[in-house]
């Protein structure tokens, strides 16, 4: 059933969507396609999230109590299913996002080595 | 689908619907928003579906689907499923209803605090002739408890019946003496008062009693005054202290316990269990040694035989169980036969029925299923047929439970009020399920799945499976010999429940009534006082109409308790060590009652009384044995160990041996006359037995009213007639007999259903194949061997097996069985033909069917 995938997409880390969803979510609730466009634009077009892990993580999110979803009716009538940060989500998205900080900074030391530790 | 589904549908489509309003927004046109929208999105079923996944875990949402397609399945062949839900039921209801049994009386740890540190202390001799229960001998339990033990605390008692007088009618009561240290050993108190203190237990201070929450309900409405209250026990006052919480009936069904009350005797020792608790960290073995040191230092004296005396400590609950959990076992075994015989039909049902599915299997192939996939598939379907026999299976185990408890014999089966349907045979149940229908299942869906989809979709239906055709045979070969071993277990308990019924017991039951009755000592302080007694009761007794002859006996034959020992001949006969005989005492009239024949001399008679001459019967082979060739009548012997000129007993008669146990040998017996014998021991308990004349109206209770004219304070024990004696003597062999029976029976019934199966769709299978040899000159009669050639080859092959495996199983019978050895060849030859004309008979409809095959019809075929 896995359909071949491109190879020109950016493979998320695994958990990093997560960490994007929960911050896209901080600045309020939010459906499945605006989640997708907000992250679309605050990356600058980079990064494009595929439909087929998008939906999944915002399941399983869910399912981990760390986002909830409603359904409401949108600006132009539409019944649509929107997805809020709950409190559990908000202490996880702390967690992970200083994981991510100091991950990004150990990556950061490893590709840009300080010169004074060169012999 | 379910309304998660609709739901995810439904946002995805509101998602396509946004992302095409932007791009219109943007100025682009309808069509290529759409266009756009959708190639951005992907593959909407997929993301469904893996979103779904999510929501349900992938293992779940695969389940669903197999579950549905297998009922699916199994909605379209009816036949089959009926066919194989009702085999599973059957079988699966009856391992869960012998499970029942099994977790009730065996599994179950016994209810009392932490009954795991419980053992029972043992130091007896095991070379007697009959097994003694364990226990230790009074001196030894004093001077055992005197020690610094491996034991927290040993507590003693002893099995006692008591009886109830002066609330509601009187009755016999099972009851124990317990040591005042009895409750807590076991860890329960008394939910109301208290227990016994250490003060209470010793004789002369002993005149209280703690009741069984069951015996407070049923004889004092519950009333919590009843404590403080005196209460008659056996004529006693005693003042009743506690109440025992709901349930606790230990030892046995206990339902009254008064204080041990060691008054050591000097002349007698007396032997009772003891049972202690393990301190943490011992084990048995250290308390084994322990014991057997005390024992030893305990008993210097070198004049006391010690030969085999032996320390033991056995957990609490093999003594309890002891008896029964090798018949149980047994069961357990044969009923788990039962099972897998069921499973070889079922899984050669699913084979027969995965040739016909072949077409459906290769489409699902071609169509891009994974083997093991489909494999999975066959096998949720079998689980499926399991779950749903299982939960049938229940309603059977529920019936077979209550079926089981009326067939179990009364009182022999330990805690059986223990037994009930609950969540540990529901549990079991549904393992069972799971498991058998992976054990049916696992072969049939290998196979299946095996298959190549070209092979079958190119060649329609008609291929014939080699390897399934083995494996059908297989299998059948397999139930048969299961079957075969079965019914030779069955076979044996029933030879040898025959053999019992046709032995002559020396005595002649028919119509033969008893009632036995015990006087207690206080009413009936001296011999004079129990004699006249029984005088009374045989005289009142003889004037019940309609009644041929009356006597007493103080044991009769096949109840448990007798009277052994040996005793002096005059003269220089000396008889060899050990050789004892049965003592029972008897009145004038008891040889006539229960037609025991007298071989020489004269019956007792009311003249041989207290003051006249000392005389005894004995029976045959006491006579023979003592005096091969001469008279015995006129011989005197002695039942004391040095006996003065008065102790001498003239032998006035001989008598026929009778079968006095449930091992229904003959034994020796000296009888003595009532009206001679001093000793209450000999004569408190006694059975009164009465031979009416035919059509004799209702004798018990024109009995229990004789027995209340005389003495309204004793009541009427074990009122029945002497083929019940007998029926109950060999209950247990007889409960096992009949539910091996029953099994064997389905196992037969079963196999030759699987039997039937397999050779009516071998026949359809040939059908091209006969139909050509018919059309090439085959007679009817050449068609008919051939099938029965195939039946019989199956069912040697089975029944070869199935001796084999009898040979080596059948000795767990052993000890439930009489006068027969467990390879008795009469009976393996019996079941082997009854086996191979049951499939005989089996593959005959088939072969019929065979011979009626139209040649053109069957080159028609497909």
């Amino acid at each position: 059933m896995n359909e071949p995938r491109g190879l020109s997409r950016i493979e998320l880390l695994q958990g990093t969507l997560d960490l994007i969803i929960l911050q896209t979510l901080r600045w309020g609730p939010r459906h499945g396609y605006g989640i997708a466009q907000m992250i679309r634009a605050s990356s600058q077009d980079v990064l494009q999230v595929d439909t087929g892990s998008l939906y999944p993580a915002l399941h399983r999110l869910e399912r981990q109590g760390w986002i909830a979803a409603d359904w409401s009716t949108s600006e132009n009538k539409q019944r649509v299913r929107v997805y809020t940060l709950t409190a559990k989500g908000r202490k996880q998205l702390e967690h992970e996002r200083s994981q991510w900080e100091q991950l990004s900074r150990a990556i950061g030391a490893i590709l840009a080595p300080p010169a004074e530790s060169e012999p | 689908m379910s309304p998660k589904d609709d739901e995810i549908q439904e946002e995805i489509a509101a998602h396509l619907r946004l992302a095409i309003a932007d791009r219109m927004a943007r100025g682009e046109s309808r069509e290529a928003a759409e266009r756009a929208a959708r190639a951005e999105f992907g593959n909407v079923t997929h993301v469904a579906e893996v979103t779904r996944a999510v929501r349900r875990g992938l293992w779940l949402e695969r389940l669903g689907q197999d579950l549905r397609y297998g009922w699916r399945a199994l909605r379209r062949t009816p036949s089959f499923t009926a066919v194989a839900v009702a085999t599973l039921a059957l079988a699966i209801g009856a391992n869960s209803a012998v499970f029942t049994v099994v977790n009730g009386v065996l599994l179950r740890p016994l209810p009392f605090r932490d009954p795991g540190a419980l053992y029972a202390v043992s130091y007896l001799p095991t070379n007697l002739p009959f097994e003694l229960p364990p226990g230790l001998d009074d001196r030894l339990y004093l001077e055992y408890r005197r020690h610094d033990l491996r034991f927290e605390r040993v507590t003693g008692y002893q099995r006692q019946e008591l009886t109830l007088s002066g609330v509601g009618d009187a009755t016999r009561l099972p009851g124990a003496r317990a040591s005042a240290s009895f409750f807590d050993v076991l860890g329960v108190q008394p939910a109301l008062g208290r227990g016994f203190t250490p003060d209470e237990d010793v004789a002369g201070n002993d005149r209280v009693v703690v009741l069984s929450d069951r015996l407070w309900r049923a004889r004092f409405n519950a009333d919590r005054s009843v404590l403080g209250r005196t209460i008659m026990l056996d004529g006693i006052p005693r003042t009743v202290v506690g109440i025992m919480p709901r349930g606790f009936a230990f030892p046995a069904s206990a339902q009254l316990w008064t204080p041990l009350a060691l008054r050591v005797d000097a002349g007698n020792s007396f032997i009772f269990p003891v049972v202690g608790r393990l301190r943490v960290g011992a084990t048995p073995e250290q308390a084994r040694s322990e014991l057997d040191a005390i024992a030893r230092a305990a008993r210097p004296d070198p004049s006391v035989d010690r030969a085999g005396m032996v320390a033991q400590i056995i957990p609490l609950k093999d003594t309890v169980t002891g008896k029964v959990r090798t018949s149980l076992l047994v069961l357990g075994g044969a009923v788990l036969f039962v099972l897998l015989i069921a499973c070889a039909n079922v899984a050669n049902l699913l084979l027969i029925r995965a040739a016909t599915r072949r077409h459906e299997m290769a489409v699902r192939v071609a169509l891009g299923a994974s083997r093991a996939r489909i494999a999975r598939q066959l096998l949720t379907e079998s689980v499926l047929i399991a779950l749903i026999g299982g939960a049938l299976g229940i309603l059977v185990a529920f019936v077979g439970v209550r079926a089981l408890l009326a067939m179990a014999p009364l009182g022999r089966i330990p805690r059986i009020d223990e037994v009930h349907l609950n969540g540990w045979v529901l549990a079991f149940t549904l393992a069972g399920s799971l498991i058998t229908g992976m054990l049916f299942g696992l072969v049939p869906a290998q196979s299946g799945a095996r298959r190549e989809p070209q092979e079958a979709l190119g060649q329609g239906t008609r291929l014939v499976g080699g390897a399934h055709q083995r494996l059908r045979a297989a299998f059948v070969t397999g139930e048969i010999a299961l079957a075969l071993i079965l019914l030779t277990g069955a076979g044996l308990m029933i030879k040898s429940f025959l053999l019992m019924r046709s032995v002559d017991t020396g005595y002649d039951a028919s119509g033969v009534v008893t009632m036995a009755v015990d006087l207690p000592p206080v009413a009936y302080p001296d011999p004079a006082r129990v004699q006249a007694f029984h005088t009374a009761l045989l005289e009142r007794l003889a004037r019940i109409p309609g009644i041929g002859a009356v006597g007493a006996v103080s044991f009769r034959p096949m109840s448990d308790v007798g009277i052994m020992g040996d005793f002096e001949v005059e003269g220089a006969t000396p008889l060899p060590h050990g050789y004892t005989v049965d003592k029972p005492t008897v009145s004038p009239g008891y040889f006539g009652a229960l037609g025991i024949r007298l071989l020489a001399g004269r019956d007792f008679t009311a003249a041989d009384r207290a003051g006249a001459p000392g005389v005894v019967v004995l029976s045959e082979t006491v006579a023979r044995r003592l005096w091969p060739n001469e008279p015995a009548v006129g011989k005197r012997i002695s039942m004391q160990q040095h006996p003065g000129p008065n102790d001498w007993l003239t032998v006035i008669g001989v008598v026929n041996d009778v079968v006095q146990d449930a091992q229904l040998s003959r034994h020796s017996t000296v009888y003595l006359p009532y009206l001679q014998t001093t000793a209450p021991f000999f004569i408190n308990h006694m059975t009164f037995a009465v031979r009416p004349e035919p059509g004799a109206g209702n004798i018990a209770a024109a009995m229990r009213a004789a027995l209340r004219d005389v003495d309204p304070a004793v009541p009427a024990q074990a009122l029945q007639t002497m083929d019940q004696s007998m029926m109950d003597t060999i209950a247990e062999p007889v409960f096992q007999m009949r539910l091996l029976a029953t099994f064997a029976l389905l196992a037969l019934l079963l196999a030759a259903l699987g039997t039937y199966g397999v050779l009516a769709y071998d026949v359809a299978e040939r059908t091209r194949e006969i139909g050509l040899r018919m059309a090439l000159g085959a007679t009817p009669g050449n068609v008919l061997r051939l099938v029965l050639g195939r039946t019989a080859a199956l069912a040697l092959a089975g029944t070869a097996i199935g001796v084999a495996g009898s040979l080596a199983l059948t000795s767990v019978l052993t000890k439930s069985l009489f006068d027969v050895k467990p390879t008795d060849p009469a009976t393996l030859a019996a079941v082997t033909a009854l086996l191979l004309v049951a499939a005989l008979v089996a593959g005959y409809l088939p072969a019929q069917r065979a011979t009626r095959i139209h040649a053109l019809t069957a080159l028609l075929h497909d």
